[in-house]
């Protein structure tokens, strides 16, 4: 397996077709025009189950059958089996499916096995590549290829934001109660040690009407907190000559011990809120900082509250009381992400990418993106440019700063072959953290996990992967 | 099952050649349609996964080389699996003789005749036949910290807020998933329990009512012995269900906090399912043949002797 | 059990066991109710804390949503699924087991050896047969669903209906050749008015066991042949757990199984006991 970094942006414009399409019509446009030849066709798509399911069931399915007739069918699948459900399907040559959502760190293996589509040759065909140069490049050159291919367009700028509650931080009783018990300001915490000690002081001072904080702890997704974490402590989750997994050393345990300790100064029964009950906890102003994906920034505003498809947030008690940040230490993990693709075992797979095609264009995406109710995050630099966004709410030109300087800082997932694996070993760890097993049993568990995978797939096969994905600016702090 | 001659006898009327041959042939006509299905879906599958069971297949190497005893020799060594194993042996052993003693006591309860038995039985049996998987979800909602009735009740014989994290909490886990199972099973032990304590010999308890026999001496001289054979194929049918544990843990716990809750169905499934080890999910699958091989045997022969 | 009672205590003793009875109910159908009310409840008062044991109104916008975005299809899938591969289980199950019972073929062993075929445990075959389909190309079809539910159902329809059957009087079936009927005619109106009941109720159970069934639907299933129990495990995750489309769900597909189950009350216990007793 031989691995070649990316191409540059000006080699991608290079070898750009010369017959790409006049200017005037953009992506979204010729999608729509190629596409009407298949009118009366359905195509399948695999999207995550539950709130990201609403953006094509609700807007982009109905608005493509408008456009083009083509009839779309969303296949909801729940996060943690996405992979396998993918893999199955690819691994039967049923074809159930024609589009997939693909999430960035699983790419390399379904890309290796053969389950997804090669997308260069419709970029060209279609026009796409001048499009995909507008999409940030901590996605782009991150979430895009696999060994120099295109296979996957990156659809959701996710990445970890810190959110806290202005008016608390700028209270002047509590800054200056702050400043003479600590010696700083108060302000979003720098680092993981300020994060406890602003959390423990205002569950000290508030609670139970306000808790310092809330994170929501049920698997699959702290793992991506305890991925950014460990690295930012200055953790390394293999040793590079042996590939042993060095994940169960001092930063393990120490960030291990910090992340239990942490629960005592949030509400109780925080192990076992999930991405809802803490958007709901934060929402209602009962944490005075959370951290989570860029959702939250806008429902937290107040945007969209009475959309009918929102039914099921919880009304904001703390519009234009939020402020934004980045994460304590200042380099947030891009957590999961999606990529739009499309399998290689499709019946469909013209009619299938030019709907993600459409989906993904400047013009479609903007839209999709300012969906007050889907998940969908900005993740083109004319969405964090664009005027029409940064005047949906007083703070929003704050929030698309924000989420913008968090994805150029932003930190990779790991990425190697059988990722589910090890991604399985950490949630799994993190979840009987929360039970209270003992740290450093688990993290010599999990670590024991880690090298089993490792041998599976054979060490220096994984190695290679290993050391090219550690290479990348993304994957350890420098 | 002898054949009564008069039978044959009365097979006298043959309208043709092949009328005749299908009328000989007719028991294995008969019953070939349901064996060949069974042959189909029963055995074929387990021949081809004996033959995998010796390769090597896994997600991304289909090496059909044979490696012998290799897949069986990893089971042994798999602390996962023995302690999935260990898991459902846990529920297994608390559950059963909950559900046992908890139908005994209901239908100790509605044995005598009373006006309305039918109506409380219809809607006792009501958990046992919904499926697994909503009495999951149905306890999950229950369960839930803040939103299920369960902490609320708690609160208040308590008198401050309890909360117990169900499914985090591995002191809570175990319960949550047995007062589940428990739930949905105890109705079918009653069922069953109250149908053997109708057939209890009238005559004989009411000899022993003029006796002023014991309560207890009652029980252990004529009603245990009466219904030893439906206890026993009761407990069978239900120990068997209970090993292969599935829907109520992946609905409530999914196998969690981490795998404390994981049983050998659950296990089984992560590696075939979501691990991709083909070859040695075919070992696993052996394994757990045999050790029911077993307890199906012992439920056969009971089976026999309560018909 | 009456021992040792007085007649004179006799009232009060029913009031207390009336008592008991109530409490038994109420404890056992706590949860159902849990569910159904939930199923009415708007998201503020799913979200309530403390949670409200009554719902303000009676509104069915958690069931409306299901019927919206196209979810209740799982119901009917549960339902083509479970309705076909009973039938066939039936009707292929009667005729093997009026040979077994009527003819003894294959003696003691082969009926054994049906019955066995019953305690297979699921987890050890499902994944040899995800491969086999797989390699036909079954999965996510009805045809293999049905077929592998069939194959499931039949060695319990079989074993049942050889019950039903030996409990009919073998002279009426040797009155009826005599009087010179064929043997189908003999099984068609002479055997089969006799089990009848007893055919019903074993297709009510075969049907149930279909419908309930969760793990060979989770592995056989993709897009188009999604059952009703897969679908629900759908709402649940690390993102949230939809309460409202949970209970909805819940509460539509256990209706038909409560309806079936009550009509085939009586047979409830030789059903689920296999025909070891006879309620």
């Amino acid at each position: 397996m031989k691995f070649r970094t990316f191409l540059s942006t000006a080699g991608v414009l290079a070898l750009t077709c010369a017959s790409a399409p006049a200017a005037d019509k953009d992506a979204a446009d010729t999608a729509v025009e190629a596409a009407k030849k298949y009118a009366g066709t359905t195509i399948s798509i695999v999207w995550e189950a539950g709130l990201q399911s609403l953006d094509p069931l609700n807007y982009s399915g109905p608005q493509w059958e408008k456009l083009t007739g083509i009839k779309v069918k969303v296949v909801e699948v729940p996060t943690d089996q996405m992979f396998t459900k993918i893999m199955q399907d690819f691994k039967s040559g049923a074809g159930a499916y024609d589009a997939l959502n693909v999430i960035p760190s699983w790419m390399p293996d379904l890309a290796r096995a053969g389950a997804l589509e090669p997308l260069d040759k419709y970029a060209d065909k279609f026009g796409y590549r001048d499009e995909l140069q507008d999409i940030a490049a901590a996605y782009r050159d991150n979430q895009m290829q696999y060994d120099g291919k295109i296979y996957g367009f990156p659809d959701d700028g996710d990445v970890m934001l810190l959110y806290y509650r202005k008016d608390i931080f700028e209270d002047p009783k509590m800054k200056d109660e702050f400043k003479a018990k600590f010696g700083y300001e108060l302000a979003p915490p720098k680092d993981w040690k300020q994060f406890d000690e602003i959390g423990q002081f205002i569950t000290d001072k508030m609670a139970p009407k306000v808790y310092g904080a809330g994170f929501f702890r049920t698997a699959p997704y702290p793992q991506y907190m305890f991925q950014e974490r460990f690295r930012m402590e200055g953790g390394k989750f293999f040793n590079a000559d042996t590939m042993k997994a060095t994940v169960n050393g001092d930063v393990g345990l120490k960030v291990f011990k910090q992340m239990v300790a942490e629960n005592k100064f949030m509400p109780p029964g925080v192990e076992q809120w999930n991405f809802v009950d803490n958007l709901a906890a934060f929402l209602q102003g009962t944490t005075a900082m959370t951290i989570s994906w860029p959702p939250y920034g806008r429902w937290a505003a107040g945007y969209g509250s009475g959309e009918e498809a929102l039914k099921w947030v919880p009304k904001s008690q703390v519009a234009g009381k939020v402020g934004y940040a980045l994460t304590p230490l200042g380099r947030p993990e891009l957590g999961v992400g999606f990529d739009l693709s499309v399998s290689a075992t499709s019946k469909n797979k013209e009619a299938a990418y030019l709907f993600i095609q459409w989906l993904n264009s400047k013009k479609t995406s903007l839209e999709r993106v300012q969906l007050p109710y889907t998940l969908r995050d900005p993740f083109r630099l004319s969405h964090y440019a664009s005027e029409k966004y940064r005047a949906l709410w007083p703070d929003a030109p704050a929030y698309l700063d924000t989420i913008k300087t968090s994805g150029e800082k932003g930190l990779l997932d790991l990425s190697l072959l059988q990722q589910d694996k090890y991604d399985e070993a950490m949630t799994k760890a993190i979840s009987s953290l929360w039970a209270g097993e003992d740290p450093k049993a688990i993290l010599d568990r999990m670590a024991q996990q880690f090298d089993a995978i490792t041998e599976k797939v054979g060490i220096e096969n994984q190695k290679a992967v290993y050391k090219v994905w550690a290479a990348k600016p993304g994957a350890y702090p420098q | 099952m002898a054949l009564s001659a008069s039978l044959n006898a009365a097979e006298e009327r043959k309208p043709s050649r092949l009328g005749r041959v299908l009328e000989d042939r007719l028991p294995y006509l008969m019953v070939a349609p349901a064996i060949l299905i069974l042959l189909l879906v029963g055995l074929f599958p387990l021949i081809y996964s004996l033959i995998v069971s010796f390769q090597r297949i896994t997600m991304t190497e289909n090496d059909t080389s044979f490696v012998g005893l290799l897949n069986y020799a990893e089971l042994f060594k798999d602390t996962r699996l023995w302690t999935s194993l260990g898991h459902t042996a846990i529920i297994t052993v608390i559950a059963l003789p909950l559900e046992l003693l908890i139908g005994f006591l209901m239908a100790q309860l509605f044995v005598d005749r009373m006006p309305g038995r039918q109506l409380f039985v219809a809607l006792l049996v009501l958990p046992t036949v919904i499926s697994p998987i909503v009495a999951g979800a149905t306890w999950r909602l229950m369960f839930d910290v803040r939103f299920g009735p369960i902490g609320q009740i708690l609160s208040f014989f308590a008198g401050e807020p309890v909360r117990i994290l169900w499914t985090v909490n591995p002191a809570y886990v175990y319960p949550a998933i047995i007062i589940c199972e428990v739930w949905q099973w105890s109705p079918f032990m009653f069922l069953l329990l109250l149908a053997a304590l109708s057939n209890v010999d009238q005559s004989q308890l009411e000899a022993a009512e003029i006796d002023g026999a014991s309560y207890l001496r009652v029980l252990r001289g004529i009603v245990l012995p009466a219904i030893a054979p439906v206890i026993a194929v009761a407990c069978l049918i239900r120990g068997l269900d209970l090993v292969r544990i599935f829907d109520i843990i992946w609905a409530l716990t999914e196998g969690g906090p981490g795998s404390m809750t994981e049983t050998i169905s659950l296990y089984t499934y992560v590696q075939g399912f979501s691990q991709f080890e083909t070859s040695y999910t075919a070992a696993i699958s052996f394994l757990v043949i045999a050790l029911l091989t077993l307890i199906t045997t012992l439920v056969l022969k009971r089976m026999e002797l309560a018909r | 059990m009456r021992i040792g009672r007085l007649p004179a205590r006799k009232a009060r003793i029913l009031t207390i066991r009336y008592l008991g009875a109530g409490a038994v109910t109420l404890l056992f159908l706590f949860p159902v109710y849990w569910l159904f009310m939930i199923s009415f409840k708007t998201p503020d008062e799913i979200y309530h804390v403390p949670p409200l044991w009554i719902p303000g109104q009676i509104q069915f916008s958690n069931y409306y949503v299901l019927f919206k975005d196209g979810d209740v299809l799982a119901i009917l899938n549960s339902l083509i699924v479970a309705g076909v591969s009973s039938g066939i289980a039936i009707v292929l199950g009667t005729l093997c087991a009026y040979s077994l019972a009527r003819f003894g073929t294959g003696g003691e062993n082969l009926a054994m050896w049906i019955i066995s075929q019953r305690m297979i445990p699921p987890i050890a075959v499902v994944f040899p047969i995800f491969l086999i389909y797989v390699y036909f190309g079954l999965v996510d079809g009805y045809f293999g669903l049905i077929l592998l539910y069939t194959a499931f159902n039949l060695p319990y329809v079989i074993w049942m209906m050889r019950g039903y059957i030996v409990d009919v009087p073998l002279e009426l079936e040797e009155s009826a050749l005599v009087d010179g009927l064929n043997r189908w005619e003999v099984i068609w109106k002479v055997v089969f008015p006799m089990v009848r009941p007893g055919l019903m109720a074993t297709s009510v159970f075969t049907f149930v066991f279909a419908w309930n069934d969760f793990l060979f639907a989770l592995v056989l299933t993709r897009t188009e042949v999604i059952t009703f129990p897969v679908m629900l495990t759908h709402y649940f995750g690390g993102q949230s757990n939809f309460w409202a489309k949970i209970a909805a769900m819940s509460v539509l597909g256990t209706l038909p199984i409560f309806v079936a189950v009550s009509v085939m009350q009586r047979y409830l216990v030789r059903g689920i006991s296999l025909g070891a007793v006879k309620g």
